[in-house]
C-alpha cells in the first residue's frame, strides 16, 4: 500500500513519464510534418485523379483531379499545427481526437501517393472502410466490456468464426434475414458464458482459456464446413443482409453513397458505440463495471456482486462478438468459408488496446485499420504499388507502437486477468 | 445504535481464528479492539461486515438477530467499515469513490447523478470536519486524506456503527491524532466506533472501553481509566511484557557502511532516493523512520544489490560496492533481512533447511564441485533451528507452513549464521507476534554489540525509537533528519516524517 508521499513520488515519477512520451509523441508529427512537405515537394506537380460515384454506384461519377501536393501540404499543416499543441500542452493533450483530425487527409494523400496518377473511383474504398470497421468496432466493444470488467477477453476470434458459422446456418434454416444475427449473438453469448464458467469459476487463466477457444473455434468450423455445408450446402446459403438505403441522407450527392448506404451492421455499430460510451462513463451500470476491472475488492466490499458483474459482461461481450462475426458470413460474402474472420477478431483487440479500452477511440482505431484494408484492395485491383502485405501489417505495427508505451502509456483496466475471490 | 456480537466463532483451516467472541458497542461509544497480529480482529469485523460468515454465534443490533449474507447486508444494517487495506479504485475521483455501491441515479439508463452525489459528500464533509476534495483523483491524494474517503464512504451511507481497522498504521503520529478528533467527534453525534489497533497508547487515547482479543478469543475487558499500558500489554500476549528493547549504550567504531550523495530510481521513470548520504558506524544501530512509499523500500533494495543504483556512492569497510551483484554484497558481509518475507526472504514450497542455506548452498561446507552436500546441509540447519527457537517440526518442512514469526526466524538465522560486517533489516518485525518481536530484537541488538553496523527500516515510531542508536527520517525519497537518540522523540520524528524541516 502506499502512502502520502508515496504517491508524491509515484506521481511525479508518473507525471514525468507521461511528459517523455508527450515529447516523443510531438517529435513523431514533427517527423510527419517533415515528411508530408517533403512528399509534396518530391510529388511536384503531379496529379491525383479520383473519382467518386454521384447518385448510385456504377452510375454518373464526378472527377476530381488535383495535385497529390494539395493534400500532402493540408496534412503537413495539420501535424505541425498538432506538434505545436502536443509541445505546448504536453501530457493534457488530447492527441487521439487529434490523429481523428488528421487521418482524412493523410489517407487521401496517402491513396494519391500510392496511385501515382493512375485514376481510380473512391467510394467504394471509402465504403469498404465502413464496412470493414463495423464487425472490428463491435468486437472491440466487447472486449471493451469484458475487460473493464476485470475478465481478459482474447477469443474475439474465435466468437468472430462461430458466429459466423451459425449465423449462416441459422439464416439458412429458417431463411428469414434476422436469424443470422440473432443466432450469431447466441452462440457468442453461450461462448461468452463459457469463458466465464472457465475463469471465473474454475480459475484457468484467461489468457489460456481464451486461445483454447480460438483454437477450438477454428477447428470446430472447419470441421463442421467440410464434413457438413459442403455435403449439404443448403445449409450454407443465408439470406444475405443487403446495405440499407437511408432515406434523404442517401440522396446527398457523392457523400449520399459513402455513408448512407451501407450494411445495417455498421449503422448498428455507430449506435452500439454510442450507448455503451455513455453507458460506460456516466451510468450506475458504468461506474460499478470499471469499479469491478480496477479494484474488485473496492466494488466488493461497498456490496457491487462482482463475480455476477463479470458474468454478465462476459455474456454480453459474448452475444456482441457473435453478432459481429454473423456479419462476415452474412454480408454478400456467399455464406461461411473457412477461417472467414481472417485475424479480423485480432485486428479488434489491436483496435481496443490502440483506443485504450474506450470505444470511440476503438472504433476509430477500427477505420484506420479499416482504411489500410480497403487501400490495399483498391490497388490489388488496380494492379499499382506496394505488396499488399505491407498495408495489412498497418494494424499489427500500430499496436506493436501503443504497447510498447513509446507514445504514450495505454492503462488497461488494473485487475483485468485476476481472478477475484468474493469472501 | 447498540451493537453486539455473540458468541462469534469463526474456524479457517489450521486456525481458529475466532472462538466464542462476544463484544459490544453502544450509540455514541468508541470501543477499542486490541489485539496483537493474528489474533482475529479483521476476521471479526470481516464477519460484521458480510464478508465471512461465522461458523456459530449471532450478530445483534439493538437486541435483534441479523445475518448478513454479504457486504451489501451490512452496509444497509447501518454498518460502515474502514479496512486495513484500503478499497478504493486509484483512477475514480473521489465522488465516484464515495458513491460506489450506493449511487444516486436519474433516467431511465441510471445515469450516475454527480451532482447529488458532490453535494451530499461536500455536506458531510464539513459536517464532520473531513476536509477533502470531491474532484480530485484517489491516486493522487496522500493516504491521511484516502482514508478521510473511506470514512466518507461509511457516512455517506448512513452508518450507525463505523469499524475502523487498524486505521493509524499509515498515518503520522500527528495524522493519528487528527483521526482522533475525527473519531472523537463521531461519536459525540451518535455514531458508535470499533477502533481497531495493535497499539496500546492508541486505545488509551480514544476508547471509551477496550476489549482485548488473545489468540482468537476475548482476554478481558477494561476501560482506559482502569488499565494502563503494560497491563494492557499483559492482557494482549498473556504474560508480562518489556515494552522497552533492553539495550546498553551503543559503543560506535569506525564507519561500516558510508552512503554519499545516492540516487536510485523507481523504475517508473521517477527517483525514488534523491542524494543520500549517511554512515553506519560498527557497533551502533541507524534506525530509518518514515510513512511507508517514501524511498525506503529502493533504499533498502539498493543497499542490497538488488536495484541499481543511479549515482552517488555505496562503501563498506572502504571497498565500493556500486554495481555490485546480490551475491557479491552478501558476500562481502552484508544481512539482509527483506521487507517482504515471503516474496523476498524465503521460497515457499522449499524445506526449512533448503531455506537456510540459500545464500551458502554454492559453497563449502554445503557443496563441493556442485554437489551439495545434505548431510552438512541438515547438520548445520538442525542447530540453527535449536539455536534460533524455530518452531517447526522438522528441517524438511516446507516452510510456508511455519508462522510468521517462525519464518522470520529461519531468515535470521541464515542472514546472521557468518561473519556480519553490515544488517540491513527492513520493516523486520511487521506482521509478527509479540514473543516473535522480542526474539528478533534482541538478536539484533545482539549483532549490534558483537560489533556490526545495523541499518533497520521501520514504518512502526515505536520500534525505531526503540532500537535506533541514532534515528535517520526519509521523506519523499530525502533523508530530511538524523537525530541522536535522545533527540528523537515521538513529536519531532513525527513532524519529520510528515515533510516538516527539521
Ligand atoms: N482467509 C483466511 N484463510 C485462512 N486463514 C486466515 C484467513 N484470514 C485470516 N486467517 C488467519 O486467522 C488468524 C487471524 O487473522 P486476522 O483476523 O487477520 O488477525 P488480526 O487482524 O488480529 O491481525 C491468523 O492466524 C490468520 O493467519
Ligand atoms: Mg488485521
Amino acid at each position: 500500500m502506499s502512502t502520502a508521499v508515496m504517491s508524491a513520488v509515484a506521481e511525479s515519477a508518473e507525471q514525468r513519464a507521461a511528459l517523455r512520451s508527450a515529447r516523443i509523441r510531438a517529435v513523431i508529427f514533427l517527423l510527419f510534418t517533415l515528411a508530408s512537405f517533403s512528399a509534396a515537394s518530391a510529388a511536384g506537380a503531379k496529379e491525383a485523379i479520383f473519382s467518386f460515384w454521384i447518385d448510385k454506384i456504377g452510375g454518373k461519377d464526378i472527377i476530381l483531379t488535383f495535385p497529390i501536393a494539395v493534400p500532402w501540404l493540408i496534412s503537413g499543416a495539420i501535424s505541425g499545427a498538432i506538434a505545436t499543441l502536443q509541445f505546448l500542452r504536453g501530457a493534457s493533450f488530447r492527441w487521439r481526437a487529434a490523429i481523428g483530425i488528421a487521418a482524412p487527409f493523410y489517407a487521401v494523400a496517402t491513396v494519391g501517393a500510392l496511385l501515382d496518377g493512375t485514376a481510380a473511383n473512391l467510394t467504394v474504398l471509402f465504403t469498404g472502410t465502413l464496412n470493414y470497421a463495423a464487425p472490428v468496432a463491435i468486437g472491440s466493444l466487447a472486449g471493451i466490456i469484458s475487460e473493464r470488467s476485470g475478465v481478459l477477453n482474447i477469443a474475439i476470434e474465435g466468437k468472430f468464426l462461430l458466429g459466423a458459422l451459425a449465423g449462416a446456418v441459422a439464416s439458412s434454416l429458417f431463411g428469414v434475414a434476422i436469424a443470422g444475427p440473432i443466432a450469431g449473438l447466441l452462440i457468442g453469448a453461450a461462448v461468452g458464458l463459457l469463458l466465464a464458467v472457465l475463469g471465473l469459476r474454475y480459475k484457468v487463466d484467461q489468457i489460456v482459456a481464451g486461445t483454447i477457444i480460438n483454437i477450438g473455434a477454428l477447428g470446430i468450423t472447419n470441421f463442421l464446413y467440410l464434413r457438413v455445408l459442403q455435403r449439404y450446402p443448403d445449409l450454407n446459403q443465408p439470406v444475405n443482409i443487403d446495405p440499407v438505403t437511408i432515406p434523404v441522407l442517401s440522396d446527398i450527392p457523392v457523400i449520399g453513397n459513402i455513408f448512407f448506404n451501407l450494411s445495417p451492421y455498421f449503422y448498428v455499430a455507430v449506435l452500439l458505440v454510442g450507448f455503451f460510451t455513455y453507458a460506460i462513463f456516466k451510468t450506475r451500470w458504468g461506474l460499478r463495471l470499471r469499479a469491478s476491472g480496477e479494484q474488485p475488492s473496492a466494488a466488493g466490499t461497498v456490496g457491487v456482486d462482482v463475480i455476477k458483474l463479470r458474468y454478465r459482461s462476459m455474456i454480453l461481450a459474448g452475444a456482441l462478438a457473435g453478432f459481429a462475426g454473423s456479419y462476415l458470413a452474412l454480408s454478400g460474402t456467399g455464406g461461411f468459408g473457412m477461417g472467414i474472420s481472417s485475424g479480423r477478431g485480432f485486428i479488434a483487440l489491436a483496435a481496443l488496446i490502440f483506443g485504450a479500452w474506450h470505444p470511440v477511440y476503438a472504433f476509430g482505431a477500427a477505420l484506420i485499420f479499416g482504411f489500410a484494408d480497403a487501400t490495399q484492395t483498391l490497388l490489388s485491383i488496380l494492379g499499382v504499388g506496394l505488396p499488399p502485405q505491407v498495408l495489412l501489417a498497418v494494424p499489427y505495427v500500430m499496436t506493436i507502437i501503443v504497447v510498447a508505451g513509446l507514445i504514450g502509456r495505454v492503462r488497461g483496466p488494473a485487475s483485468a486477468g485476476r481472478p477475484y475471490e468474493q469472501g | 445504535m447498540r451493537l453486539e456480537l455473540r458468541e462469534i466463532t469463526k474456524q479457517f483451516p489450521g486456525v481458529l481464528a475466532n472462538d466464542r467472541v462476544s463484544i459490544a458497542v453502544d450509540k455514541g461509544e468508541v470501543l477499542g479492539l486490541l489485539g496483537e497480529n493474528g489474533a482475529g480482529k479483521t476476521t471479526l469485523m470481516n464477519i460484521l461486515s458480510g464478508l465471512y460468515r461465522p461458523d456459530s454465534g449471532a450478530i445483534l443490533i439493538d437486541g435483534t438477530e441479523r445475518v448478513f449474507r454479504d457486504p451489501a447486508e451490512a452496509i444497509a444494517a447501518g454498518i460502515g467499515m474502514v479496512h486495513q487495506h484500503f478499497m478504493l479504485v486509484p483512477v475514480f475521483d473521489v465522488i465516484e469513490s464515495v458513491a460506489l455501491g450506493a449511487e444516486p441515479t436519474t433516467g431511465p439508463l441510471g445515469t450516475f447523478d454527480r451532482a447529488t452525489a458532490r453535494k451530499q459528500i461536500i455536506e458531510l464533509s464539513e459536517r464532520y470536519g473531513l476536509a477533502v476534495d470531491p474532484d480530485a483523483k484517489i491516486e493522487n491524494l496522500p493516504v491521511g486524506v484516502r482514508q478521510r474517503v473511506e470514512i466518507l464512504k461509511a457516512l455517506y451511507r448512513k452508518s450507525d456503527i463505523l469499524v475502523l481497522d487498524e486505521p493509524s498504521a499509515v498515518l503520522t503520529p500527528q495524522e493519528t491524532e487528527e483521526l482522533f478528533e475525527i473519531i472523537r467527534g463521531l461519536a459525540k453525534a451518535g455514531t458508535s466506533v470499533i477502533f481497531i489497533t495493535h497499539k496500546l497508547n492508541e486505545v488509551l487515547a480514544v476508547a471509551d472501553r477496550i476489549t482485548v482479543l488473545r489468540r482468537g478469543a476475548v482476554a478481558g475487558n477494561t476501560t482506559p481509566s482502569k488499565a494502563d499500558a503494560s497491563s494492557l500489554a499483559e492482557m494482549m500476549v498473556g504474560r508480562e511484557v518489556q515494552l522497552t528493547v533492553s539495550r546498553g549504550a551503543s559503543k560506535p567504531g569506525k564507519p561500516i557502511l558510508q552512503v554519499q550523495a545516492m540516487n536510485v530510481l523507481d523504475g517508473r521513470g521517477g527517483v525514488a532516493v534523491h542524494e543520500a548520504s549517511f554512515e553506519v558506524h560498527a557497533g551502533e544501530i541507524l534506525a530509518v523512520a518514515g510513512v511507508q512509499g517514501n524511498g525506503q523500500t529502493e533504499l533498502v533494495e539498493a543497499l542490497t544489490g538488488l536495484r541499481p543504483i543511479d549515482s552517488g556512492s555505496l562503501i563498506l569497510d572502504g571497498n565500493h560496492l556500486e554495481g555490485g551483484s546480490p551475491r557479491h554484497i552478501a558476500d562481502a558481509g552484508v544481512a539482509h533481512i527483506p521487507e517482504d518475507r515471503s516474496r523476498d526472504g524465503m521460497i515457499k514450497g522449499m524445506t526449512v533447511a533448503e531455506n537456510y542455506v540459500l545464500n551458502a548452498y554454492h559453497r563449502p561446507p554445503f557443496s563441493t564441485g556442485g554437489r551439495l552436500d545434505l548431510k552438512a546441509i541438515a547438520a548445520r540447519a538442525t542447530q540453527a533451528v535449536k539455536d534460533f527457537d524455530v518452531r517447526t517440526p522438522s528441517i524438511d518442512t516446507d516452510i510456508a507452513s511455519l508462522s510468521g514469526g517462525n519464518q522470520q526466524k529461519v531468515i535470521v538465522a541464515r542472514e546472521f549464521g557468518r561473519d556480519v560486517r553490515l544488517v540491513v533489516a527492513a520493516q523486520p518485525t511487521r506482521g509478527l507476534d509479540v514473543g516473535s518481536i522480542e526474539y528478533i530484537h534482541h538478536r539484533i541488538v545482539e549483532q549490534r554489540d558483537a560489533g556490526a553496523a545495523v541499518l533497520i527500516v521501520s514504518t512502526e515510531l515505536d520500534e525505531v525509537l526503540a532500537l535506533g542508536d541514532r534515528v535517520a527520517v526519509m521523506y519523499e525519497g530525502r533523508i530530511v533528519g538524523i537525530l541522536d537518540a535522545k533527540d528523537a522523540t515521538r513529536e519531532r520524528v513525527g513532524l519529520l516524517m510528515g515533510g516538516a524541516v527539521a
